[in-house]
């Protein structure tokens, strides 16, 4: 945060408060009905047994919990969670940083350029999964004609209909979709980077490797934390890709958290057993994305 | 990222002389000591050919599922069948059926609506609230951190519940309910982006605002929102287009084709048995296309916008 002179924010003190709070209030308004409101809610419902016509039938205190740790499916889809999200959010930062490494050749045709890595990230989910749907599609999709080429009368790969196949299917789809983002950011860090570093760098003979090691990585360590925090937040929104390319399956291989508790709301109607899913899964996010913020926070105060 | 222009004389052998000028291209103050350009003449070769390889396999693997889904939009069931890769006859029916078949034109006017009324929504709420806490130094961080934190839980945990308050409040099957529903729940990210924006005014401009006696609203209406207008213009852009994409919101708040918007429509097209591939390539692209049109004659905008609320 900026810091201010102590006699301007007392300059502004008498009148600024009260219509700071007021200009505050919408903001509040809308934290409290689409998080704090949902938040009290679920909590509360998932001590009752509810369904979606009939919430609050009756209290049951912690027989939701009971039965949804203990159902066989509501703890491997919060490890599905992790399975999707760690890989998903790793390569696309990884692969992301890369190409935002290889970006400065490329700034003289920067606008095109730019517009085509947008183009994933643009595209709405649903139709991302249609996509690539129709390329893993066993008859007629790109892969499987592109087997077929190689080697006539091949058995085609069911790439949504078999496991892992299934799985990592998605996490393709998703590293498509979110690559352009993490080139995005850390090419805007990159190009934020003082010069002289370099250029000193360059005088005391360091090669391209070392320049990267002991420069530019430990320059840009901050942003690639803060993008990989941000994309493991949205990895573990992952409910889309899902639901259009594999509908959960085969079996339940793809039933990530979030698509688990959407069918126990909606497909079997026990909307206080999907809350008790859904505080156990907050509880996983919570687990993996504060010590990364933490680590983030740290970082940034040391680079400051 | 920046366009460069060369000065000095072109081609020149000297590095020196060519002195890359950087010129801010819908960017950040901050991000205008690009050094990049005065590092790629001392570049190894090999570098640079490593460099270029990884953006054309980079481009490739970006635009491959993009054309392949245009082909396939065009393609005949017997094309899409055989191993062909380009269509044998251009299959327009597809085009015709995806619009005749499916009501694709009014899931796309729900769409467009619903995303227009959030955006909206989003920049009353985040704008005042943005001003409060970067000008006013109402709140503090904590506000901040309450207020981003809402986006940091998966969406499915709020869905049930604005599921009952919707349909309490009467605005269950609703373009205009689901448009402020998800103008709330996009205001957080709005109000994290325009963060950047708001503090980036340097601190003369309000004190020279209230020595002239501007009060809090007429300094933000006057004075700080003109500043901010990039800023405003690229939010509004990204919550459009945040909107416009989600699918879990709109499939739990719709339930007619009066309000359902395009990936819902097209979600349940191919749940039906009968999927006919071209066809839902073509309902597809017509989904994609205005917000391709937006990457396209927006990026500036949107690049902007992405970079500096978010790299902090």
């Amino acid at each position: 945060m900026a810091t201010v002179a102590p006699e301007t924010a007392a300059l502004r003190k008498p009148r600024g408060r009260r219509i700071g709070w007021a200009f505050l209030a919408p903001a509040f308004l809308a934290i409290a009905i689409v998080a704090i409101y949902p938040l009290i809610y679920t909590v509360v419902v998932s001590f009752s047994e509810s369904s979606l016509g009939r919430p609050f039938a009756e209290w049951v205190g912690f027989d939701n919990f009971a039965k949804v740790l203990s159902d066989g499916v509501t703890v491997p889809s919060l490890g599905r969670s992790l399975v999707f999200a760690i890989p998903s959010a790793l390569l696309a930062l990884v692969i992301g940083f890369v190409i935002a490494l290889s970006l400065d050749v490329a700034v003289r045709s920067g606008k095109v350029v730019r517009v085509v890595f947008l183009l994933p990230l643009m595209t709405p989910p649903v139709m991302a999964g249609v996509i690539w749907k129709l390329m893993f599609a066993p008859t007629g999709g790109l892969f499987n004609n592109v087997l077929q080429l190689v080697s006539p009368g091949a058995d085609p790969i069911l790439f949504l209909g078999s496991s892992p196949a299934a799985m990592v299917s998605i996490v393709v789809v998703d590293v498509w979709q979110w690559v352009p983002f993490c080139v995005l950011l850390l090419f805007a860090a990159l190009q934020t980077l003082p010069g002289e570093v370099f250029e000193a760098a360059q005088v005391d003979g360091a090669g391209v490797w070392r320049t990267f090691r002991h420069v530019t990585f430990p320059l840009v360590l901050p942003t690639l934390v803060t993008v990989l925090m941000l994309k493991l937040i949205v990895s573990f929104k992952v409910f889309d890709l899902v639901f259009i390319m594999t509908g959960g399956g085969p079996g339940l291989d793809t039933t990530v958290s979030s698509f688990n508790i959407y069918r126990t709301a909606l497909q079997q109607f026990d909307v206080g057993a999907a809350a008790a899913q859904t505080i156990v899964f907050l509880v996983l996010v919570t687990i993996v994305i504060v010590p990364l913020s933490s680590y983030r926070t740290r970082l940034q105060k040391a680079g400051e | 990222m920046s366009t460069t222009i060369e000065r000095g004389p072109a081609g020149s052998a000297d590095a020196a002389t060519t002195r890359a000028m950087t010129v801010p291209d819908g960017q950040p103050p901050r991000a205008r000591r690009a050094s990049s350009a005065s590092r790629i003449g001392r570049a190894p070769r090999g570098i640079v050919v490593l460099k270029w390889a990884v953006i054309a396999i980079a481009i490739g693997f970006t635009l491959l599922p993009i054309l392949y889904l245009v082909t396939m939009s065009f393609k005949s069931p017997d094309d899409i069948l055989s191993t062909r890769i380009l269509p044998s006859r251009i299959a327009w029916e597809n085009w015709a059926s995806a619009f005749e078949q499916a009501p694709v034109l009014v899931y796309l006017r729900n769409s467009l609506i619903a995303a227009a009324i959030a955006a909206v929504v989003a920049l009353a709420v985040a704008i005042p609230a943005n001003f409060a806490m970067a000008r006013l130094r109402t709140g503090g961080s904590r506000s901040m951190a309450l207020i981003v934190s809402a986006y940091v839980a998966p969406p499915i945990v709020a869905v049930i519940p604005l599921f009952m308050l919707v349909r309490t409040a009467g605005l269950m099957d609703n373009v205009i309910g689901l448009g402020l529903i998800e103008g709330l729940m996009v205001t957080p990210v709005a109000v994290w982006l325009l963060d950047g924006f708001f503090r980036g005014i340097p601190e003369e401009i309000d004190e020279a605002a209230q020595i002239d006696g501007c009060g809090p609203v007429r300094t933000l209406v006057r004075i700080v929102l003109p500043l901010v207008a990039p800023g405003v213009v690229a939010v509004a852009i990204i919550a459009f287009i945040l909107v416009y994409n989600d699918f879990l919101i709109p499939l739990m708040l719709t339930q007619s084709t009066a309000s359902q918007t395009l990936p819902v429509g097209i979600a349940l097209m191919q749940g039906g048995r009968e999927v006919m591939f071209g066809q839902m390539a073509a309902a597809s692209l017509t989904g994609m296309i205005p917000v391709y049109l937006l990457a396209l004659f927006l990026q500036r905008w949107l690049v902007g916008g992405l970079t500096q609320g978010s790299i902090k």
